[in-house]
């Protein structure tokens, strides 16, 4: 019987800025030995401590075929992750997990991928992106639609440069507001749609952002004639255990850090408060 | 093994008995404190013990889940962080106990096994015997009838008294009970027929002396269950609710709390505390959103937890053992039985 | 080492390292409805909160902040040595230097004829809040004394007292749960004053009639029987009315009448002819025939002059129709924390010596020259506010005026032009970075002491643990203060400090002092309800020009930033992230209001007043009338300008 509690202690090795307000931590556990036999799935979350400050849960924004380290990508909203910010390559932290359910990448094997994602929505989705990409051929078409608010808020920018790049995944990216330079898309993500051809029978749509954002697109994707059961999405909860045992993020009775972070559609719709 | 066979104690061989349970345990019992309430807490003598009072305010849960409970200890060494978990197994009995509480720490104790099990908690509960006395008597305020937690109990036990009036017929209901027993053999005899056959006499007069406190989960479960309650119905609830917490502080069964780093001496010490699905900022987000800004959507949200359906195929019970400290603590008027009755009824008398 | 030894209070009440203590019985340190709980330690620190069924205020019930009690003490930051400021920094320095330092640096700026202030607080205990002020009138011969929330309290003491024989009110908080009626004028006391809302809410229960009146809907608006809305700040145009329409019911108390003899006809005839709704009538005639009727005053923004008359006219009312001296008829003016009236009492005052003796009473003066061995400076102080601003020098109690002090940006600089700020407090506040002198004193789980509930009963503070490294209780410090200043004053613990006060107030004050037991005492003769001493003339409320909108504060006071919400990590939450979320502040206006500006949730609009003008995001509340504003007084200083330095304003709001 394991202390649900105890994190292990992991070193930041690099720390990139994505926009003014959100950095990427590359992190390597310290205790254990090699980062290998810390496994994860993609969608999954940790706990991660700054150490006085306190806990939060952050999503795994590397995926589990990386082994050299792990990485999250934070953004400045509260007490935690302010402290996070003042952090530099070399400091440490506590990391907790790996916690939830994660997406089911054996269920996508052959499938059509359709990944949307708003804003700071991205990260939960890079470490599936990146699953796929490292084991591209069991997987079928890749398309991947980014929207953010301008074009200094998109993050992964070298990234998303490199997918489009590669000649097996379509990337589409839009800004609600351009700024000088900016010649691509502009307008909400749902403009994307009309850019990609959809195949909703065969396509499982993995929609992570901001509340606003999903609502809007999952409606989209029904009208298209996507499934409930094939429009996949991560909730959001205040959380404070990560284990199912401090009830700050259930709805209803189900547990977002246990029978979560991923659900379908349909599960979110029969959920009551 | 343990035997399940009832033994008595002579009431004058009480006090010989506590005094050796101390020598190899801290004994926790209700005893009388400065103001004249009847609290729970470490004895240092016998005498100390409070018998038939008034329930104390506070379960014996600060006992297995302490308002503040250390988790974790994180420090600095030469290589980093060093972090260490923290326990906490002295062996704890608890004396005098209702037999509603004793319900309570069992409710705990299996959420906190569910699913992950949590080893804070279990090995500090682990280490905990109970030692109950049943009611002879409801109390004031105790509908432990509706949720099969009381007056006696026929399980779930360690230690079980009733009081035959000049001696205690005692029941061992686990091997931890047994336990408590079996050095101070010399104290007890084995309980006759006609002792045992008073236990049960006491027991159905208990129940038939149950006053009009009562608390019909059943109807309310299914109303709750299907969301079968209006926002109206609630709105009033909420509205005589003040958002202490207490409710939740006090309740035998309640385990919600929040993980803060306290910090001592150069070091911390990462602490669960109580917190409360009450209060706004259980669920307030880091972005300002809250899926619960509504105070009815928190007042819901307890009962939901307390009295569904879905919850109660988890946990196996109700989240209540009918132990009435709501009514008394409940700062503004939406006690369990208020709420229960008035889902029940579809309209609020609060 | 002449000195070192003049700080008591080095008792240690921890018990071994690692195991649990005894509870122990205190009072809680928050509001001052005054509960009474037992604080538990372990290994020196404070761990739970059990309640006290026996306990004649909380009766087992406790709120929130009474729950969390326990934890800023233990999870705060906390002082733990004397800080003496050193070429702009702070050291560390021994208490021998940090009190010579201090008392040195008073003594000259007091010889060279600079103004000092002394500020006492609702945070510190009745002993503490005495010391400062035989500090300020004896020791340093100042006037300035008080504290920083007396402003919104003191005028309702003094409009009590222009009718009634006491500044008091009468009756407890339990008292309002058997009354059959309820006038509550209403700020929101579910959130400021939780045990005050609780007895309500059960009177309702039971039956009882509920009367809010107010300008913001709340909680206790939507409990009510009748809501009155008054306009903002203005609630005295309510109160004014409902004593002209008590009397214009004739059912009023014969007794009261014939002893007011000719002051009788001087009230009537100042209230003829007052134009009185239908709504006012009703509650008029509720409150007049009731057998128990209370009164409620939860602390109110709105200018001192209107405060003073609000209590005269709900004493009137009480007085005219017989509830003012009748056992279980309570009327309870709530200080806005917690021992805001014990502070008051013991003299912690700009116009008083300790129990609201006048500044002019030579019997007064007199004992207390005995009590002190100099005579009392006698001239009337400056207010908290001004002050500051006067002051050369200051001492301040457990406070920090920049959060509690209605301007407080002022404040601040007020304090960083000062020679000498010796500050003394438990915790670690802003107030650190213009101190001078810390003195780290011990927070309320370490002290021993008394505080003043709302209902005037004195409560018994107890250490549960001893104070963390090398902080002292207050008392203990501020006597050693005294007795570096001269006369001397040696205090072997916090009850030679009460005898004292014992012997410092009017003989009729006394015996409460000296006679207190383990629950409190409750000031002689107010159980049995206020005498009348006179009635006289109200008078009418002056006009106001009507404008589109009118701003208020939603409170006198921060919860927010007292060191006891900041630090507890269940409590501090809402405000942090409303701090974070809003550092500028924010307005909130109602939907029509929003509608009409063409702004949405979060849009930022501009209030203009004729001080100046503010921008912040509008965030939209249902239950709000439409000309009203809302400014939350947590972030006030942001929108300090639009106000004029007011707590209610008209304003012009315009989309920014």
């Amino acid at each position: 019987m394991d202390n649900l509690f105890l994190p292990r202690v992991a070193r930041i090795a690099a720390v990139r800025d994505e926009t003014p307000d959100t950095k990427t931590f590359d992190l390597v556990l310290r205790q254990g030995g090699e980062p290998r036999d810390f496994t994860f799935s993609p969608g999954q979350f940790m706990e991660l401590s700054v150490f006085g400050v306190g806990e939060a849960p952050f999503c795994f924004a590397s995926s589990p075929t990386r082994t050299e380290c792990i990485q999250t990508t934070v953004r400045r909203t509260g007490v935690l992750t302010d402290a996070m910010h003042t952090l530099a390559a070399g400091d440490e932290v506590g990391v907790r997990g790996p916690c939830g359910n994660g997406f089911d990448v054996a269920a996508a094997t052959a499938k059509d991928l359709l990944f949307i994602g708003g804003g700071i929505g991205l990260p939960p989705l890079r470490g599936l992106i990146w699953n796929v990409l490292d084991e591209r051929d069991r997987f079928g078409k890749v398309t991947i639609l980014y929207g953010a608010r301008t074009p200094t808020d998109l993050v992964y920018k070298d990234e998303l440069e490199e997918w489009a790049r590669r000649g097996d995944v379509e990337i589409h990216v839009t800004v609600d507001r351009g700024e000088t330079g900016w010649t691509g898309n502009v307008g909400m993500v749902p403009v994307l749609f009309d850019r990609t051809e959809l195949k909703p029978a065969t396509t499982l749509a993995y929609v992570c952002g901001p509340p606003i954002m999903i609502k809007f697109v999952v409606q989209e994707l029904l009208m298209r004639g996507f499934s409930p059961d094939s429009v996949i999405s991560t909730l959001e909860r205040m959380m404070q255990c990560g284990v199912g045992k401090c009830n700050h993020c259930c709805i209803g009775h189900r547990y977002v850090c246990r029978d979560g972070p991923v659900f379908t559609y349909r599960q979110i719709r029969e959920m009551t408060e | 093994m343990h035997s399940n066979a009832a033994r008595t104690i002579g009431k004058e061989r009480m006090r010989e008995w506590i005094g050796r349970l101390m020598e190899r345990a801290e004994v926790l019992a209700p005893t009388s404190a400065r103001a004249g309430d009847i609290i729970l807490r470490r004895i240092s003598s016998p005498l100390e013990v409070q018998w038939g009072g008034d329930i104390p305010l506070l379960p014996p849960k600060q006992a297995v889940l302490p308002q503040t409970d250390p988790l974790v200890s994180i420090g600095r060494g030469p290589g980093g962080f060093v972090v260490e978990p923290v326990y906490d197994e002295t062996p704890r009995v608890l004396f005098g106990l209702r037999s509603c509480d004793v319900k309570g720490i069992e409710f705990l104790t299996r959420v906190h096994e569910y699913d992950l099990a949590d080893a804070a908690y279990l090995r500090r509960a682990a280490a905990v015997t109970s030692v109950s006395v049943a009611c002879v008597a409801p109390c004031a305020f105790g509908f432990c009838i509706c949720c099969d937690a009381g007056p006696f109990l026929a399980d779930s036990f360690d230690v079980q008294l009733t009081d035959l009036g000049d001696r205690f017929l005692a029941e061992v209901g686990s091997e931890k009970g047994g336990r408590l027993l079996e050095p101070s053999a010399d104290l007890f005899r084995t309980g006759r027929a006609d002792e045992v056959a008073l236990r049960h006499e006491l027991e159905e007069a208990a129940k038939r002396a149950f006053g009009p406190e009562t608390c019909h989960f059943a109807s309310a479960m299914r109303r709750v269950s299907v969301g079968r309650v209006s926002a109206e119905l609630w709105d009033e609830i909420a509205d005589t609710c003040l958002e202490c917490g207490a409710c939740n502080f006090v309740c035998p069964t309640c385990y919600c709390f929040s993980v803060k780093d306290q910090a001592r001496d150069g070091r911390w010490v990462r602490c669960r505390t109580w917190d409360s699905c009450q209060f706004r900022a259980f669920t307030l987000e880091a972005s300002g959103h809250n899926p619960r800004e509504a105070h009815r959507e928190r007042v819901k949200r307890r009962f939901f937890h307390k009295v569904s359906a879905q919850y109660f195929r988890r946990d196996g019970a109700v989240g209540c053992v009918g132990c009435g400290r709501c009514v008394k603590v409940c700062l503004g008027t939406s006690d369990m039985p208020a709420v229960v009755a008035a889902i029940r009824k579809g309209e609020w008398h609060g | 080492m002449r000195r070192a030894h003049a700080i008591r209070g080095r008792r240690r009440v921890t018990g071994r390292e690692g195991k649990a203590v005894d509870p122990v019985l205190t009072t809680c340190p928050f509001c001052p409805c005054g509960c009474g709980f037992y604080l538990l330690a372990r290994e020196g620190r404070t761990e739970g909160v059990i309640p006290s069924a026996s306990d004649p205020v909380s009766r087992g019930r406790l709120c929130a902040r009474g729950w969390a009690s326990h934890e800023a003490p233990a999870w705060g930051e906390r002082l733990t040595e004397p800080l003496l400021r050193h070429d702009g920094r702070m050291r560390p320095v021994s208490w021998e230097t940090a009190l010579d330092a201090a008392a040195g640096s008073l003594a000259a700026m007091r010889r060279a004829g600079r103004t000092i202030g002394v500020l006492g607080s609702a945070r510190a205990t009745n002993e503490e809040n005495y010391l400062a002020v035989r500090m300020a009138r004896g020791a340093l011969q100042t006037p300035h004394v008080g504290t920083c929330l007396s402003p919104a309290y003191q005028p309702l003491l003094d409009g009590l007292h222009d009718v009634t024989e006491r500044h008091a009110g009468s009756g407890g908080v339990a008292d309002l749960e058997g009354c059959d009626v309820i006038v509550l004028v209403e700020g929101d006391v579910a959130v400021t004053h939780p045990q005050v809302a609780g007895a309500i809410v059960r009177a309702r229960k039971a039956g009882c009639r509920l009367v809010t009146i107010g300008a913001v809907a709340s909680q206790m608006t939507r409990l009510a029987t009748l809501a009155i809305a008054a306009p903002p700040g203005r609630e005295r145009a309510v109160t004014f009315e409902l004593a002209a329409a008590a009397l214009a019911t004739g059912r009023l108390d014969t007794a009261t009448i014939v002893a007011a003899g000719e002051t009788f006809d001087e009230l009537r005839r100042s209230l003829a002819g007052v134009e009185v709704s239908k709504a006012v009538a009703r509650a008029a005639g509720w409150y007049a025939q009731a057998q128990r009727a209370g009164i409620v005053v939860a602390p109110l923004v709105g200018d001192a002059t209107d405060l003073r008359r609000l209590a005269g006219d709900v004493a009137t009312l009480a007085a005219a129709t017989g509830h003012l001296d009748r056992d279980g008829s309570p009327l309870l003016m709530l200080p806005a924390r917690g021992n805001l009236r014990g502070a008051c009492e013991v003299g912690a005052s700009s116009a008083f010596l300790p129990g609201f003796a006048p500044l002019s009473d030579e019997k007064a003066a007199s004992r207390l020259e005995g009590v002190w061995g100099v005579p009392p400076a006698r001239e009337t102080g400056l207010d908290a506010t001004a002050m500051l601003s006067a002051a050369r020098g200051a001492v301040i109690v457990a406070e920090d005026p920049s959060v509690v002090l209605p301007a407080g940006a002022l404040a601040r600089e007020a304090l960083g032009r000062m020679e000498c700020v010796v500050l003394l407090d438990a915790f670690a506040t802003g107030a650190l970075e213009l101190a001078t002198v810390v003195l780290p004193i011990a927070s309320f789980a370490e002290n021993d002491g008394t505080v003043t509930g709302l209902d005037g009963r004195l409560r018994r503070v107890r250490a549960a643990v001893g104070p963390p490294g090398m902080a002292r209780p207050g008392w203990a410090v501020l006597g050693a203060m005294l007795g570096r200043l001269g006369p001397a004053a040696e205090y072997e613990s916090a009850e030679g400090v009460r005898r004292e006060i014992a012997r410092a107030v009017p003989p009729d004050a006394a015996p409460r002092w000296r006679e207190l037991d383990q629950v409190g005492v409750a000031p002689k003769g107010e159980r049995n309800g206020l005498r009348r001493r006179s009635l006289g003339p109200l008078t009418p409320c002056e006009p106001v020009e009507p404008a589109p909108f009118v701003a208020l504060w939603n409170g006198v006071f921060d919860w927010g930033r007292d060191p006891l919400v900041r630090y507890s990590p269940t409590l501090c939450r809402e405000s942090v992230a409303q701090r974070k979320l809003f550092p500028g502040g924010f307005v909130e206006l109602s939907k029509e209001a929003m509608e009409r500006l063409g702004v949405r949730q979060g849009w930022p609009v501009r209030l203009k007043s004729a001080g100046g003008e503010a921008v912040a995001p509008a965030l939209m509340r249902a239950d709000l009338a439409a000309g009203v504003v809302v400014v939350p007084f947590a972030l006030r200083d942001g929108l300090a300008p639009a106000m004029g330095g007011r707590s209610v304003a008209s304003v012009a709001v315009e989309r920014a």
